[in-house]
């Protein structure tokens, strides 16, 4: 036992002096590898060595190398075989690398090429057993043009099974909507409505109307928002009645009848906030006197209702301006 | 039907602004550009020229199409739609993009200490998107480290314009910029008279990105602004006022100072762009203003000889927070003045200003002048359909151009 214990301490020794001497060793060492610089050569891209480099670079610590990684494969799409693209991503199951390939090939309808490239990456958001992969190549999609492209695809994507999946579909037709068509672009905004009313996941139909610009909506879709207001669920409420406070002009009496009619038989205060805030908003000055004779229904709701106659009395002639406006009396209160 | 994004207030200012071409133009230029100047600037562009031939090898007369690995691989993935023969015939479409041996052991050991020395051979290259990688990397190497963001200021004081570009970028990219200590270096080297002017701009540009400007700082890069000797550098300063403007004012309310001196400057500098800039940054924040503001607009609306300064000025007063005055300013200023484009800016105006209160006035306007009677009648038909904000009227309108103002300058 004492000899095993003296060996013990021996080996410790020998050990503890070569990792004291370790850092030295490797630190005389280093200023000749440190400023030995790499030998860059510039070469052409192919599917596999680009995979590999990316499969490599997902453990850099860098962001900025890998989405330099993530870029140099979508730019290089277009050079790329589509069948060697394709194949990579049938067969990957990873969904980072899924994703990037996606991308990739996405890039390539986008740049008017095949436009069975895109098909193949919505065929795998809408069929590959692995949620995780549905949710890759959704957001692969996102910010392009596949809300024209791809018929129904939203909403069968925003029925899907994992709520994972969902939610992303729901941030593809906010941001798209938002980013590619700038808001003002109606059948982009008919699709988000249309697929809204299509899901049956209250959280997905409020994140997309709660976000969403109907300025250039259709009167069907008018009257889609219209049946939300009658939705069992409050989110689902609020956000049909954020989304009617935008309407097209030739919308705005009749979505402030709902929204009127509706106001007294709301239970949820938060819904209420949203019907003051639409009704305000599809008004302006002229909702005030409307305002007031809401005052009386809901006394928890009159200091809301003042500071929306206080601000709309303003006669600021931009709805931003009066948001702001409200905003900072709220802060200020 | 995509458009590009806007945010809601640059689209308000982009579609209801008629915008000089000049302006345009230098609009489009990022600071970074702007730094290289004129000459640099046309170098650039010849040396990306003569670099086409090696980004599009095929492309070279004579070049076989087989040869080349590249078209191959295009001639593959066209098979499904046309045919090899057919994809043969076909000139490459995209440029070639460059994959580098070794990046990665660059990327893993490279240091602030030999990140210029390194990024030398890549950036003589010129592929677009390694130089975004130096930039990202670059930012991560200086990372919120007051003392790496001064020592690539410091290089920055001699380097050529293109690794000027790419240092800036890199420190713009990084949390440390905002740091107070870069933020007075960025000004002392862009007011440091010693440099040349285009050096200058590329530092004063980076000052748009600071949460605010302290009032000495502010003070000396206004009389720096409306100085005729600042060029391109006064109108880069001039944009940074009013960008650190409306950061400011989303967090604190106040742009006063702000409005205070781009008023200044739109008033004081003898150089019509930056006239103009000002007044455009002035808007920039949508900042309600006050008596005092309303004032100076209705003296640069009687005042100013630049028909595109007193377009400007017409859309900055409609932020006044007196109405009644607003509207009485605009009559006054229809009334004088005889270009049609500034009309038709007081005229649509007015409906920013006041909404439907508007009416009358602009009823007088149309008397006036009957080239705005189909306008008036548009407007007052928008307003009597229960249409309550000016965003809805200016989309409602059959044109956003009626008078042909929005290309007069090209």
């Amino acid at each position: 036992m004492t000899r095993l214990l003296l060996r013990m301490n021996v080996l410790s020794t020998l050990t503890l002096a070569l990792s004291l001497l370790a850092p030295a060793l490797v630190s005389a060492g280093q200023p000749a590898s440190q400023a030995e610089a790499p030998a860059l050569r510039a070469g052409t891209c192919s599917v596999q060595g680009l995979m590999d480099q990316i499969r490599r670079g997902l453990n850099s610590k860098s962001q900025a190398y890998k989405l330099y990684l993530r870029t140099l494969l979508r730019e290089s799409a277009v050079n790329l075989p589509l069948s060697e693209l394709q194949a990579a991503f049938d067969r990957e199951y990873d969904p980072v690398m899924a994703e990037h390939l996606a991308a990739a090939l996405v890039a390539r309808t986008e740049r008017d090429l095949e436009p069975e490239a895109m098909q193949a990456v919505a065929q795998r958001a809408l069929a590959d057993r692995d949620p995780a992969i549905r949710a890759a190549s959704i957001r692969a999609l996102r910010r392009t043009g596949a809300l024209e492209r791809s018929g129904d695809l939203f909403e069968r994507l925003v029925r899907d099974p994992s709520p994972e999946v969902r939610k992303e579909a729901a941030t593809n037709l906010v941001e798209d909507n938002l980013n590619v068509y700038g808001g003002r672009h109606g059948p982009a905004a008919d699709a988000a409505v249309a697929a809204a009313m299509a899901s049956s996941d209250p959280k997905v139909t409020a994140q997309v109307l709660g976000n969403l610009m109907t300025g250039e909506i259709s009167s069907e879709s008018v009257r889609k928002l219209q049946q939300l207001l009658g939705s069992a669920s409050a989110e689902v409420r609020a956000a049909a009645t954020t989304a009617l406070g935008g309407v097209p002009a030739a919308e705005m009496a009749s979505a402030r009848e709902s929204l009127l009619s509706m106001y007294r038989g709301e239970r949820d205060s938060e819904v209420r906030k949203a019907i003051l805030a639409s009704i305000a908003r599809l008004g302006f000055s002229s909702a005030v006197p409307e305002l007031q004779r809401l005052r009386g229904i809901d006394p928890s709701l009159a200091p809301e209702i003042d500071s929306w106659i206080r601000v709309l009395n303003m006669n600021l002639q931009e709805w931003s301006l009066i948001l702001r406006e409200k905003q900072r009396l709220q802060q200020a209160r | 039907m995509r458009t590009a994004p806007s945010s809601h207030s640059d689209s308000s200012a982009k579609t209801s602004t008629g915008r000089p071409s000049w302006l345009a133009r230098v609009a489009a230029l990022s600071g970074a550009t702007i730094l290289l100047g004129g000459a640099a600037m046309i170098a650039c562009g010849l040396a990306d020229e003569e670099q086409s031939p090696e980004t599009h090898p095929a492309a070279a007369p004579g070049a076989p199409a087989a040869a080349d690995p590249h078209q191959k691989a295009s001639t593959t993935g066209h098979t499904g739609q046309g045919g090899p023969a057919q994809a043969e015939e076909k000139p490459p479409r995209f440029a070639r993009t460059l994959c580098w041996e070794e990046l990665e052991r660059f990327n893993e050991t490279v240091t602030l200490e030999t990140f210029r020395e390194w990024a030398a051979p890549l950036m003589a290259v010129k592929d677009p998107i390694v130089l975004d990688y130096l930039k990202g990397r670059l930012s991560e190497l200086i990372g919120n480290d007051q003392g790496r963001a001064l020592e690539v200021l410091e290089w920055s004081r001699e380097a050529s314009p293109a690794e000027f570009k790419l240092l800036m970028a890199g420190l713009r990219g990084s949390q440390a910029l905002v740091l107070p200590k870069v933020a007075a270096q960025l000004t002392s080297l862009g007011l440091d008279e010693r440099m040349d002017l285009g050096r200058r701009a590329g530092f004063l540009d980076e000052l748009q990105r600071m949460p605010q400007l302290e009032p000495a700082a502010l003070e000396r890069l206004a009389q720096f602004a409306k100085d005729p000797a600042s060029g391109e550098a006064g109108w880069v300063t001039t944009r940074a006022i009013g960008r650190v403007m409306k950061e400011d004012f989303e967090r604190t309310g106040n742009a006063k100072p702000y409005l205070d001196k781009l008023f200044a400057i739109a008033t004081e500098t003898p150089d019509e762009p930056v006239r103009y800039l000002a007044l455009e940054m002035g808007m920039h924040a949508d900042a309600p203003l006050d008596a005092a503001a309303t004032e100076k607009l209705a003296k640069i609306l009687a005042t100013e000889g630049s028909e595109d300064v007193r377009q400007v000025a017409a859309h900055d007063l409609s932020l006044a927070q007196d109405k009644a005055r607003a509207l009485q300013i605009y009559a006054q200023a229809f009334a004088a003045e005889k270009d049609l484009c500034v009309r038709w800016a007081l005229f649509r105006f007015a409906a920013r200003a006041a909404g439907k209160d508007a009416l009358p006035v602009m009823a007088d306007m149309a008397m006036t002048d009957p080239r705005f009677q189909g306008n008036y009648h548009d407007i007052s038909r928008l307003y009597a359909s229960g249409v309550v904000d000016f965003d809805r009227i200016w989309f409602g309108l059959p044109s956003q151009d009626p008078h042909g103002c929005l290309d007069r300058h090209e």
